[in-house]
């Protein structure tokens, strides 16, 4: 198994270098070689992640140098097979995507080194293939996402990508050298082995694993486009559509598998976590309102994917680290076929705009149908707020009691129940003819839903972290003081229902013409404020524009010498 | 005597303000080789006046202190002022000057004199195929100043390719040796002055975005050009996968 281990992350380097030294003059050869051996990598992982399961073990491959060590732990079995995996698809999808557009082969041979470093950042078991695999991922990113080389805008959206990256490289590096410098070791199963031991060793007055945790968290965030650090992300639609797709389905979410792989250092590191749910939670709710008013499909995907990244690292923040893999990897395939799927959809849309040329037709379809109904509104009520709760809890208490224990898992309960509920409030906002079938209906999909997804995520997380301590201890360190805990969940219950409260009633208030008065100032500004993306984007081009002329400046004083 | 070694290694392993008198003589030589040899040369003679005084990194310890600040702001200065330049030859001596300022660092930290040599081998033989490739660059277009016509790739493929494997070269990209020099760095220096040697990497990749965007994208409209010739595209890539070779080697990654 370990040679089979050793040849996964070098095949696709291989394939990538032939391509790149002989195919470049031979497309179809280069299409098919990168996909043969993505094929081949795929079924190494997923043979690997199979043996794991059956026989389980977990081992360090070392290569016999300072670094260059593999980690075959769960985490890098499935992350290897997800990766490869959504790889493979891209690859296949490319085939014929990409065939028109010149520098077929290069595209290929990128694709193939692209996947190979991403295999190599997860599976990496010392810090200097960490660093060195970060590194190249936004580097290979930066020539894929400007692969069209006629399109100025292109490069300069790849650019940002390219310097956001860089950005988080060095949080990355910093965190590497206090690591090394006070735990004497590049190797991570020996640095998480000194922390569990001593994690009370200093560095300015601070435990070294907190500062290690908040430089890491920051890290993260830059890669997975947490709020400040996003700008990039919705742009890199100028990039191949392919390229879309595995950026985000899969590099993109780079943030969770750091949280994920430092997890042992994160376990004393509670303030690192507090902050990242802080940023998570504003980056959710700053990604999924930009996603609501964009008229672009694919900016809106891509905003749609900031707000996941910001729930994924919610969930880190939270102390449930699998769960923030299982969505990843649940967000990886969605965001990976509505991508595939978007260059389709607008080249139907372009054709077919959808109205109907038939004016027989389009009566009957505009024909107004029989008078809907709705619920009576109590009866809505009770469902929307009761059932949730009673499906969530009932599937989680039966699958694990001890559960209900953890600060982080009932946040989580309770974004489910809001979900929930708002799904079944908008349902219930919906004017059907059999009202009472459309509401059971939701039910029975959210019920199907919810206990299909508790059970798996917790034998997803049972997978990863097979130590319960191990789950326990970031919990812990996720949690506040108690009283803080339930006041918070207390109050924002009151504000979600009240918000529903409100909307159920917006048309009795007459919230419409209010609008239209005092209010109408602050909807606009906000509108504003939102449709220019925050001027997040602006503010950081003024600065650099100064920059950039102070830098003139100084080399006209010194004659460019 | 002292001093004057002090001063030559100050000029000739650029440390502002004798780093300006390096980019003078860089710049006062004619475009291709001579200022090719002269990037690879005159480091060399700044390790070996380093090695004359035979003084090592022995002063006061608030002296290094300040000296090492002294390098580090050094190399940002040089690295900012890079962001500006648009001419590939101005563009590659700054920050060959950023780069090689480092090399204080590792003399400083105690580094042997064949890792001093290496570590300035890191920044000037990139710098130096960069020099080279903008003389073939002037011959083509009558200068080496980048935006004015870009889209480069789609009439200079070979031209474009090996300058930007020269310059990722050059801005310490791994596996070349200038990322395991600039860790080694990183690794030797305190701690407390890894946050200022951090936005270094910061601004060599906002220069390199910049060198990109003008080489790289745009569309073609000026005369029709010869790209360089399969040979010595050809000598560049070998020569550029002999030194990833042995940075792998010398980085002691297990192959």
């Amino acid at each position: 198994m370990d040679s089979l281990a050793a040849c996964v992350p070098f095949l696709p380097i291989a394939s990538g270098l032939v391509i790149l030294a002989f195919l470049r003059r031979h497309p179809r050869g280069a299409a098919r070689l990168s996909v043969g051996a993505l094929l081949v990598t795929f079924l190494g992982a997923a043979t690997l992640l199979g043996h794991y399961i059956i026989a389980g073990g977990v081992e360090v491959l070392d290569l016999g140098g300072a670094w260059g060590s593999l980690w075959l732990d769960p985490l890098s079995l499935v992350l290897w097979t997800f990766v490869s995996g959504i790889s493979l698809i891209v690859h296949v999808y490319s085939v014929r995507y990409m065939v028109e557009e010149p520098g077929y082969a290069r595209f290929f041979a990128l694709l193939d080194l692209m996947t190979a470093v991403i295999l190599f950042m997860v599976g990496a078991a010392d810090l200097v293939t960490l660093a060195v695999a970060w590194f190249l991922v936004g580097v290979l990113l930066y020539f894929l996402l400007g692969h069209d080389h006629t399109r100025p805008a292109a490069g300069r959206y790849a650019f940002w990508t390219q310097i956001t990256y860089r950005f988080g490289d060095l949080p990355l590096w910093f965190a590497s050298l206090i690591l090394v410098e006070r735990y004497h070791s590049l190797s991570l199963p020996v640095i998480f082995a000194r922390i569990q031991a001593h994690p009370g060793v200093l560095l300015w007055g601070l435990p070294v694993p907190l500062l290690a945790g908040l430089l890491l968290a920051l890290a993260a965030f830059a890669r997975s486009a947490q709020f400040l650090l996003h700008t990039w992300l919705p742009y890199t639609m100028d990039g191949p559509t392919p390229v879309s797709a595995l950026m985000h389905a899969g590099i993109v979410n780079a943030g969770g598998f750091l949280f994920n792989r430092f997890a042992p250092l994160f376990e004393h590191a509670g303030m690192a976590l507090h902050v990242a749910f802080a940023m998570g939670l504003v980056t959710a709710v700053v990604g999924s309102a930009l996603m609501l008013i964009q008229n672009d499909v694919k900016r809106s995907l891509g905003y749609s994917t900031m707000g996941q990244m910001g729930f994924m690292v919610m969930e880190c923040g939270l102390g449930a680290f699998p769960l923030a893999v299982f969505h990843l990897i649940a967000h990886g395939f969605f965001k990976a076929s509505l991508f595939l799927g978007a260059g389709g959809v607008i080249g139907d849309a372009r054709r077919h705009d959808g109205v109907p040329p038939d004016p027989i037709y389009t009566s009957v379809v505009e024909r107004r149908p029989a008078k809907p109904s709705r619920l009576p509104w109590l009866v809505a009520a009770s469902l929307t707020v009761l059932v949730p709760i009673v499906v969530i809890g009932l599937s989680h208490f039966f699958v694990a009691e001890h559960l209900f224990y953890e600060q982080g898992v009932v946040v989580l309960l309770f974004f489910g129940w809001v979900t929930g509920a708002q799904a079944l409030f908008a349902a219930h906002k919906m004017s059907h003819q059999d009202p009472w079938r459309l509401m059971l209906g939701i039910l029975a999909s959210f019920v199907v839903i919810v206990v299909g997804y508790t059970l798996i995520s917790h034998y997803f997380g049972a997978l990863l972290y097979p130590d319960l301590s191990e789950s326990r201890g970031l919990y812990q360190a996720a949690s506040i003081h108690m009283l803080s805990f339930d006041g918070l969940v207390l109050s924002l219950a009151a504000l979600f229902v009240g918000g529903w409260a409100l909307t159920f009633f917006a048309d009795g208030l007459d919230l419409a013409s209010n609008l239209q008065g005092r209010g109408r100032g602050v909807y606009l500004a906000i509108y504003a404020l939102l449709s220019r993306e925050m001027y997040v984007a602006d503010i950081y081009a003024f600065v650099s524009q100064i920059l950039l002329r102070w830098s003139r400046q100084l080399n006209v004083w010194l004659g460019w010498c | 005597m002292i001093l004057a070694l002090w001063l030559l290694a100050a000029f000739a392993l650029p440390l502002f303000p004798m780093g300006w008198l390096f980019n003078r003589v860089l710049a006062s030589l004619p475009v291709g080789w001579p200022q090719a040899l002269a990037v690879l040369l005159i480091p060399q003679l700044g390790v070996a006046a380093l090695r004359a005084t035979h003084e090592g990194w022995d002063l006061p310890s608030q002296w290094a202190f300040y000296g090492a600040l002294w390098v580090l702001l050094s190399a940002l200065f040089y690295a900012f002022r890079a962001l500006s330049a648009r001419e590939l030859g101005i563009w590659t001596r700054l920050l060959a000057s950023s780069g090689l300022a480092l090399t204080w660092l590792d003399w400083g930290s105690g580094a042997t004199w064949p890792a001093t040599e290496v570590f300035v081998l890191s920044w000037s033989l990139p710098a130096a195929l960069l020099l080279l490739l903008a003389g073939a660059l002037t011959r083509r277009l009558g200068g080496a100043y980048l935006g004015l016509q870009g889209g480069l790739v789609a009439v200079l493929p070979r031209l474009t390719a090996s300058l930007t494997m020269c310059a990722l070269a050059l801005l310490a990209t791994p596996l070349f040796p200038g990322f395991f020099a600039l860790l080694r760095a990183f690794d030797r220096l305190p701690l407390a002055f890894v946050p200022l040697l951090m936005p270094l990497p910061l601004l060599w990749g906002w220069a390199a975005g910049r060198f990109f965007q003008d080489l790289l994208f745009g569309a073609y409209r000026g005369e029709p050009v010869t790209d360089l010739g399969r040979g010595p595209a050809l000598l560049i890539g070998i020569a550029l996968a002999a030194f990833l070779f042995v940075s792998l080697l010398g980085s002691g990654v297990g192959l």
